[in-house]
Order: C-alpha cells, then sequence, then structure tokens
C-alpha cells in the first residue's frame, strides 16, 4: 500500500510525464480499464494550463496558429509545469522556450512577441500601489538628487527589441495582415514602456534617452546617477511627465557611497 | 477538545453581521464575461461566488469585485489550497488567500476535499485522494492549519472523481463527516459531484446525502456535468458546461429535503453562457427551494 506521498508521486508521474505504470497497479477495478479515467485526468491537465497560456499569449497564438501553439503549448507545460496554484504567474519560461524550439525558427521575432505579451500580462495582473502625490512631493525635495531612489509601480515593464515588435504585436492583435505585412523588420531598435495606468493597460514607444533614464529609475538608480547617463534628455520634464502618469508609486534616500 | 474547534465551532455557529453572511437563496458563481453587466446592471441575485485565485492580482478584476461587493453578499471559493496535499500547504497561497479575504471580507469560504500539488508541481485539476486514515489525517492538519491561520471557518466540497483507488478504505461520505466532527469546518454539498461520483464509481446517490451531517451543510453546489463514451462504458465528468442535468434537479429537492433551505450557487466555467441563462438556472433552484419549504410544512402538518 502506498503513502499518500508515494501515490501523489506516481499521480505526477502519469500526467506530466506521461507514464501511467505505477499509478495503474493502485486503482481499484472498475467497467473502465485504469487508463480511461488517468486519460481524464491528463487532458485535463494540459487543457487547462494550455488554456492558461492562450490567454497570456493571443499574438503568439494568431501568428502560429491554433495547432501549432498547441502542440508548442505542450511541450512547455511537460517541461515546465507551474509551481503555484496562481496561475496569473504562470508562463514565464514560454518566450526562451519559443526561442529554443525549432520549428518555430522561422519566425524570428515570435520570442519577442512573446516576451512583449509576458510583460503585457505582468501589468494586467500586477498588485495595486497608490501613485506619488503632489504631496509627497515636499518630502521628496529634502533628498539630495544623488540619494533619492524613486519605487516604480509594479506594473512597469521596460523592454528593448532590435526589431518593431511593439508594432507587429499591435497588427497582430487587430488581425490587420495588410499593416502587419507593412512593417519594415529591420527598422532599428524599438524602446517600449507597458504599464497599467487608471484607464487601463497602456503599451508605449519611447525614444532611447527616456528609455534609458525610466529604466534607471526603475531598477533602483539615484536621480543624479540616472539623470547623468542622458545628457541629452530634459530629466525634469521627463520625471514630470512620469509623475503625472502615476509610474512611481514612493521613494527613498539612498545612504552615500562616499 | 482541539485548538481548532474552539476557533471554529460547528456551522453555522460562526455566522459574523459584519460579514454579510450568504443568504439561504440562490446564488450565482461570477465570471469575467459577466462582470460588466453585474456592474451596470445590478441584478437581482440574492448572492455572488467568485474563485480566490482570480482576484488575487490587481486591476480591473479587483475593481468589479470592489464595486459588486457594494450591493452584494459574496462567497470565496478557493481551487488551489491543495488540503490533500502531502508535501503540505504552500503558505505563499495561503497568504495570497488571507489577502483576498482581508479585501473582500466574505461571507463564507470554501475549499475542496482534493490535492493539486506535489513535487512542488501544481496540476491544475482538483485531485482525488485515497480514502485512507493517513490523508484524513493529514487533510484535517491541514484544514485545522488554514482555519487557525485565516480566523475562520472554511466549507469542505466534496469533489467529482473518476477513479478511487484499491487501498481506499473509508467511504467518501464518512471521510467528509470525520473531517467536520474533527476540525469543525463545514460542509459544502455539491450535488452535482455527489450524482456524478455516484454514477462513476456505483454508489448510492441517496444514503451518500443521507450520510453526511445535516447541521455541517454550509452551502450546496448546482452545476451540469458531461457525458463520455469510453468504448461503450459511461464516465460523468464534472466539466460545468451546460445546464442543471434533470437527475441532478431531484437530488437537490432531496437535499434540501435532509438539510432545510441552504445557500444554493448555480457554478458555469466552461463555455459560459448569457447572464439570462445563469438567471434562469437560479430561478429554477429559487423554486425547487419554495417547495421543499412547502414540503416541509406539509411534513409537519402531517
Amino acid at each position: 500500500m502506498p503513502t499518500l506521498l508515494e501515490l501523489q508521486n506516481a499521480v505526477f508521474r502519469a500526467v506530466v510525464s506521461r507514464d501511467a505504470a505505477e499509478l495503474e497497479t493502485h486503482i481499484a477495478r472498475s467497467e473502465l480499464a485504469p487508463a480511461d479515467p488517468i486519460e481524464v485526468y491528463r487532458n485535463n491537465f494540459f487543457a487547462s494550463l494550455t488554456n492558461a497560456l492562450r490567454l497570456s499569449y493571443p499574438a503568439v497564438q494568431r501568428l502560429v496558429g491554433e495547432e501549432f501553439f498547441d502542440a508548442v503549448a505542450e511541450g512547455f507545460i511537460e517541461a515546465q509545469p507551474p509551481q503555484s496554484a496562481y496561475l496569473n504567474a504562470y508562463g514565464e519560461g514560454f518566450a526562451d522556450y519559443l526561442a529554443a524550439f525549432p520549428a518555430a525558427a522561422s519566425l524570428a521575432y515570435l520570442p519577442d512577441v512573446a516576451r512583449l505579451e509576458w510583460t503585457v500580462n505582468r501589468a494586467l495582473h500586477a498588485p495595486d500601489a497608490r501613485a506619488l502625490e503632489p504631496a509627497d512631493f515636499a518630502a521628496m525635495a529634502g533628498i539630495l538628487p544623488d540619494q533619492l531612489v524613486l519605487v516604480p509601480h509594479p506594473s512597469i515593464g521596460l523592454l528593448r527589441f532590435s526589431q518593431p515588435i511593439e508594432e507587429i504585436w499591435r497588427a497582430v492583435l487587430v488581425q490587420d495582415d495588410e499593416r502587419l505585412n507593412a512593417i519594415d523588420r529591420a527598422a532599428g531598435p524599438e524602446f517600449v514602456l507597458v504599464e497599467r495606468s487608471a484607464s487601463g493597460l497602456e503599451v508605449s514607444r519611447l525614444d532611447e534617452a527616456e528609455w534609458r533614464f525610466t529604466a534607471a529609475l526603475c531598477t533602483g538608480e539615484a536621480f543624479a546617477a540616472a539623470a547623468e547617463a542622458v545628457s541629452e534628455l530634459d530629466v525634469a520634464q521627463a520625471l514630470a511627465r512620469h509623475f503625472a502618469a502615476g509610474r512611481f508609486t514612493g521613494f527613498h534616500r539612498k545612504p552615500s557611497a562616499s | 477538545m482541539t485548538m481548532a474547534r474552539q476557533l471554529c465551532p460547528p456551522w453555522p455557529a460562526a455566522s459574523d453581521a459584519e460579514r454579510s453572511p450568504i443568504p439561504a437563496k440562490p446564488g450565482i458563481g461570477l465570471r469575467f464575461p459577466h462582470h460588466r453587466i453585474v456592474a451596470e446592471t445590478r441584478p437581482d441575485i440574492a448572492w455572488f461566488e467568485v474563485h480566490t485565485e482570480n482576484y488575487m492580482g490587481g486591476g480591473t478584476p479587483l475593481r468589479y469585485l470592489d464595486d459588486i461587493r457594494r450591493d452584494y453578499p459574496i462567497s470565496l471559493h478557493g481551487v488551489g489550497l491543495s488540503l490533500g496535499s502531502a508535501e503540505g500547504i504552500d503558505s505563499n497561497h495561503l497568504k495570497r488567500t488571507a489577502d483576498v479575504i482581508a479585501r473582500v471580507q466574505p461571507g463564507l469560504v470554501s475549499e475542496h476535499l482534493s490535492w493539486s500539488m506535489v513535487c512542488g508541481t501544481y496540476l491544475a485539476d482538483l485531485l482525488p485522494l485515497p480514502m485512507t486514515e493517513e490523508a484524513l489525517e493529514i487533510v484535517c492538519r491541514h484544514v485545522d492549519q488554514v482555519q487557525s491561520a485565516l480566523g475562520r471557518c472554511l466549507l469542505i466540497e466534496n469533489p467529482s472523481s473518476y477513479l478511487q483507488f484499491k487501498h481506499s478504505t473509508i467511504p467518501e461520505w464518512e471521510f467528509l463527516a470525520a473531517i467536520a466532527s474533527r476540525t469543525g469546518c463545514g460542509i459544502l454539498c455539491d450535488v452535482n459531484n455527489v450524482y456524478v461520483s455516484a454514477c462513476n464509481h456505483g454508489w448510492d446517490a441517496s444514503a451518500y446525502l443521507a450520510a453526511l451531517p445535516q447541521d455541517a451543510i454550509g452551502e450546496i453546489h448546482l452545476a451540469g456535468h458531461a457525458i463520455k463514451d469510453i468504448g461503450g462504458r459511461i464516465l460523468r465528468i464534472d466539466d460545468h458546461g451546460s445546464r442543471v442535468s434533470p437527475a441532478v434537479w431531484d437530488l437537490y429537492a432531496e437535499a434540501l429535503s435532509r438539510f432545510g433551505q441552504v445557500p444554493t450557487l448555480i457554478e458555469w466555467d466552461t463555455n459560459i453562457p448569457d447572464f439570462e441563462v445563469l438567471r434562469d438556472e437560479a430561478e429554477r433552484a429559487a423554486r425547487v427551494m419554495e417547495s421543499a419549504k412547502t414540503g416541509a410544512i406539509d411534513a409537519d402538518a402531517a
């Protein structure tokens, strides 16, 4: 008689790894062959997780078609099954999995479209946070620029692509083939900001300097250091835009390095 | 007497006015496609139940729920705590659950007699347990742990299952009754699940209902199921993808005659129909509740 843990390990092997030999020996006799109900549980597992991936990666699915998507999703689910019951957080590794998937190699931009979709998914489900308000700025003014560190809203994601991925993603989502075909794939790098504002999800393109400044602030660099690296940018204006858009939710003083 | 029993007296003694208790009327399982129609039209429905896991992030879903919560009692139904896992409860998931409860202040909180986590992997399904003393002890320990962490009673739902294990020694109805008596939790009696499992395993559905402790029943679930033909053998699958079947309506009337008036939920999760269809099912449940009431009075008069 198996312990509960032994039995649950046998179910794992039967469902995820498709090896039901041990589990079948523990199933009581019924009108069905032991393999039949196991197949029902296995199908439930792959179907519900494929559905979760579909919800997070609609553009990838449109680009490759449903059948191909299901096949690649099945391989991904088997290789990287979810580690928690919070399925909104499931599927982060899908872009890298696609990049290593030989049959997807003909669509070179596919993994980057998946990266953008994952960042969008993260933004949609990120926790709520209160943006900095004018009343907070007085306290912030007391901190020297080389010590001022800002806390970004949890929904913010910054991506840098060598191809026009954001343009491709938009054209795919509205199913506009003409627009998709007209995109110059060789068009230079794209600097993308993903965020959830009061009015919903926003995906926008920034110029390179503003993107680098924003990325530096969002990764915890002090304001002065972030500003120094982009001398061509009017950082006061850029910061005002960030505050107006509610992109920062807190701040603290970074101890001086000297 | 255990600590958990003191914390959690037998249902329904734990009612708390601040939590807008769930009324003994039909409610509807609220899913994303119906957020807007419910928020905008405020339909005449007594209460709603949502899946706890769908509101663990921020953004739009939580905004809708906050809004709907202002006018309706809400019940939280979890699918991810995996009370039957030998490896224990995922403390991060328990924390996420506690956070949603703190925000929503639900009238009821429920989970399943099943398991989903092993080897640190979530198997995305409500998997059946072997009905053994070992499993019973593990489930009771986890129910105690969750009730203590949340500071409130759980309702535990009977599962639908497609197989049984050779080494099971306890009938499922006795297993449920034992959890309720050992931990003080309540029972969410899913009448469709009783029917599905009874058909799949050759149990007597009426005897199942009769064996459940009447005063522990805090809620009833109703849903549709699918019929799968496997080489001429029928397997009933709990897919929540259709109207409640006639046989389950009959069993529901029987459940009400045993348990009295209990909050009753219409669930639909696959191929979700227009809201009107759910409302129609809820109205039918209301009619069954009404005739059960009359039946009870007749029985007293007789």
